[in-house]
């Protein structure tokens, strides 16, 4: 756990990780707040706060008695908020560092495609 | 929200010396607290005088709404773990552990003796004969099986060595995950307990500092790194925790939340950010009202 | 937003069940306040027994005779003394901190203690009487050999005895203990301030005594009252002790 940046964020981030990924498909449970809190040794209510997070976003729900589940539909929405933030997070961070070293839009352009295809 | 603990413009004198110095602050049930400061800071006062084990000189203190001062119904749901008891003489480990289902109510045998073999505490052994470690082990098994719905920690896991920390602070987590109480934690250790911690209160000579949930303070500070005038420039007009340079090179703390324009300006300046741990972010705070009280 | 205070969760044992659990705390180890007196008390009943049968093998009975006589001036019959002081010092000093760490009201704490301490002298009172109704009926265990029979217990009634020995261990452990109150509360300057005052109180006695010549009257008085009316008349400075404690430890704190 990152100790600068609040926990709680940090924990829906690696569940919207995984649910991207695959890892936790639709409809399936999801670990319980106490099981996140045991597994990452963090205090419970900082667990609740980040799947709490992620329930009041539509991302999870919860059945009760059972525990929480993926929403349906919660993968393609993730995705799509993560590549509205594509650019911001990743493509100014590449063009700063190529404008320091001085890489041209073309070659950054021929780079791209060169590591795509291989 | 429940209101546990209440104590108001609370201090405490020992002669010319000012321990704790017009403290107010609330404690919500079943949270963990951390009490955090520095050695002399004031932290074992005020879990004394909130545990009715000293009279403040001054404020008042409400536990239960009441005063817990010869409180046997306060007291009742109260325990206080401290690094340096002392066990009378007479006593060995298995004495201390006999006593102690009587006094509270809550008590896990199970609990306890699955502890007392994890810590490995020998029990037939007097206790002036055992290792510090052990001493605080038999400590924090105490508060932790006593399940008593306020428990005070204050320091007991000094003498443990890293493994029987880490022990320690797993325990606590299972065990309030599953039962849920108020515990007040009071350390230095800030960064082996942050992760356990809901919510911070930061003492430094005898004065609250900081009262405020712990996730609020993650990320509530960013440290800028680059050339001495660019960062100059950038950090301009905001509220400074620490300054640091090497050449040409500065590093300056700042507070506040950097919004994603920000960021980006002081990327696109050729800055650098850097991260701000708990235990950083605690330090510079304690070190800037230390000298800050100097100047003024 | 609305902020409730909790109320508590646990209620408090009865009172009498909370004053128990600390009668029940000093016992927990048997030896402190039952064991470690009673060996005292066999050891030196053996030596007694040692020196009588070493005299009766190596020397005449008119000798026997004068050690008998001797041994009825011994203070052997009160050596556990020093010891109960100690375990009533320890109970204030060591485990008066300890209990306050377990949530125990000072209140609760001196009232357990003070029944702890009248149970031990009463239990250890019946035994030592009995102990010395049995020298006296089996005339010196069968050898001549006195330690019981001895100083002020010599010739007395069982019930006299206990009552002699109930007195003395009282006294002991509650002044003991108010002494050690005085260190929990004023530490060293309060230890300084009661032994100095305590001197000086019995020195401006004594010189008081002496200047007015009033010795004889004193003697007298003491002759008047009996060992039983001495006794009786010690029991006040003794309830004056278990009093003083308890007010002593009620504002004391745990400072180690």
């Amino acid at each position: 756990m990152d100790e600068s940046r609040p926990i709680f964020l940090q924990i829906a981030e690696q569940i919207e990780n995984d649910i991207i990924d695959g890892i936790t498909p639709e409809e399936s449970q999801v670990p319980s707040t106490n099981e996140f809190a045991a597994f990452h040794r963090i205090n419970p209510a900082t667990a609740g706060k980040g799947v709490n997070l992620l329930v009041d976003a539509g991302i999870l729900y919860k059945k009760r008695g059972i525990g929480m589940f993926v929403a349906s539909g919660a993968r393609e929405r993730l995705i799509a908020q993560r590549r509205d933030h594509f650019a911001t997070e990743f493509v100014q961070p590449l063009l700063a560092e190529a404008a320091k070293l001085g890489i041209t839009t073309q070659q950054l352009a021929a780079m791209i495609t060169k590591g795509a295809s291989q | 929200m429940t209101t546990i603990i209440e104590a108001t413009k609370l201090s405490k004198i020992f002669g010319a010396f000012t321990a704790v110095n017009d403290v107010s602050f609330t404690i919500e049930e079943n949270k963990i607290y951390g009490l955090l400061g520095r050695n002399g800071a004031g932290k074992t006062t005020i879990m004394q005088l909130l545990t009715g084990q000293d009279f403040p000189s001054g404020g008042t203190i409400n536990v239960y709404g009441q005063s817990p001062v010869e409180n046997a119904e306060v007291l009742s749901n109260v325990s206080f773990i401290k690094e340096s008891q002392k066990y009378p003489d007479q006593f060995r480990a298995k004495h201390v552990f006999a006593a102690a289902p009587r006094f509270f109510a809550h008590w896990d045998q199970a609990f306890a003796e699955q502890l007392i073999a994890e810590f490995r505490v020998p029990l037939n052994r007097d206790i002036k004969k055992l290792s510090r470690g052990q001493v605080s082990a038999v400590g924090v098994i105490i508060g932790l099986a006593s399940r008593a719905p306020i428990t005070f920690f204050d320091e007991p896991y000094l003498g443990l060595d890293a493994v029987a920390r880490q022990l320690f602070y797993d325990r606590l987590l299972e065990d309030y995950a599953e039962h849920p109480r108020t515990v007040i934690l009071s350390t230095h250790l800030i960064d082996e307990v942050s992760d356990l911690l809901e919510h911070v209160i930061l003492i430094d000579e005898g004065r609250i500092i900081l009262d405020t949930d712990a996730e609020e303070l993650r990320g509530s500070a960013t440290t800028v790194v680059g050339r001495s005038a660019d960062v100059a420039a950038f950090v301009e007009g905001r509220d400074i925790l620490h300054r640091d340079g090497l050449g040409g090179l500065a590093s300056v703390t700042v507070t506040g939340q950097l919004s994603p324009a920000e960021r980006a300006a002081a990327i696109a300046a050729g800055l650098e950010l850097a991260p701000v741990s708990l235990q950083q972010l605690i330090v510079r705070l304690s070190s800037l009202e230390t000298s800050e009280g100097k100047n003024s | 937003m609305t902020a409730t205070t909790a109320t508590p969760t646990i209620t408090p044992a009865p009172e009498l069940s909370r004053i128990w659990n600390i009668v029940r705390l000093h016992l927990v180890n048997k030896q402190t306040f039952i064991g470690i007196p009673w060996i005292i008390v066999g050891g030196a009943w053996a030596v007694s027994m040692a020196i009588m049968l070493i005299v009766r093998a190596s020397a005449g009975d008119a000798d026997v005779i004068k050690a008998a006589s001797g041994m009825t001036n011994s203070w052997a019959v009160l050596s556990p003394l020093w010891y109960m002081c100690a375990a009533g010092v320890l109970a204030i000093a060591q485990v008066f901190p300890f209990t306050l760490g377990f949530g125990v009201t000072r209140r609760d704490f001196y009232l357990g203690t003070s029944l702890l301490f009248a149970l031990v002298s009463v239990g250890n009172s019946i035994g030592l009487a009995t102990l010395t109704e049995l020298e006296a009926v089996t005339n010196g265990w069968g050898i001549g050999a006195v330690m019981f029979q001895a100083l002020f217990f010599k010739g007395g009634s069982w019930l006299a005895n206990f009552f002699i020995f109930a007195v003395i261990q009282f006294g002991i452990l509650f002044i003991g203990a108010a002494i050690a109150a005085i260190y929990m509360r004023w530490r060293v300057m309060g230890m300084l301030v009661f032994w100095l005052g305590l001197a000086a109180l019995l020195v401006g006695i004594v010189a008081l005594v002496t200047l007015s010549g009033s010795w004889p009257l004193v003697g007298e008085w003491f002759v008047a009252q009996g060992v039983i009316g001495v006794f009786a008349w010690a029991l006040v400075p003794v309830a004056f002790a278990a009093l003083t404690g308890y007010f002593i430890l009620r504002r004391a704190t745990p400072k180690n």
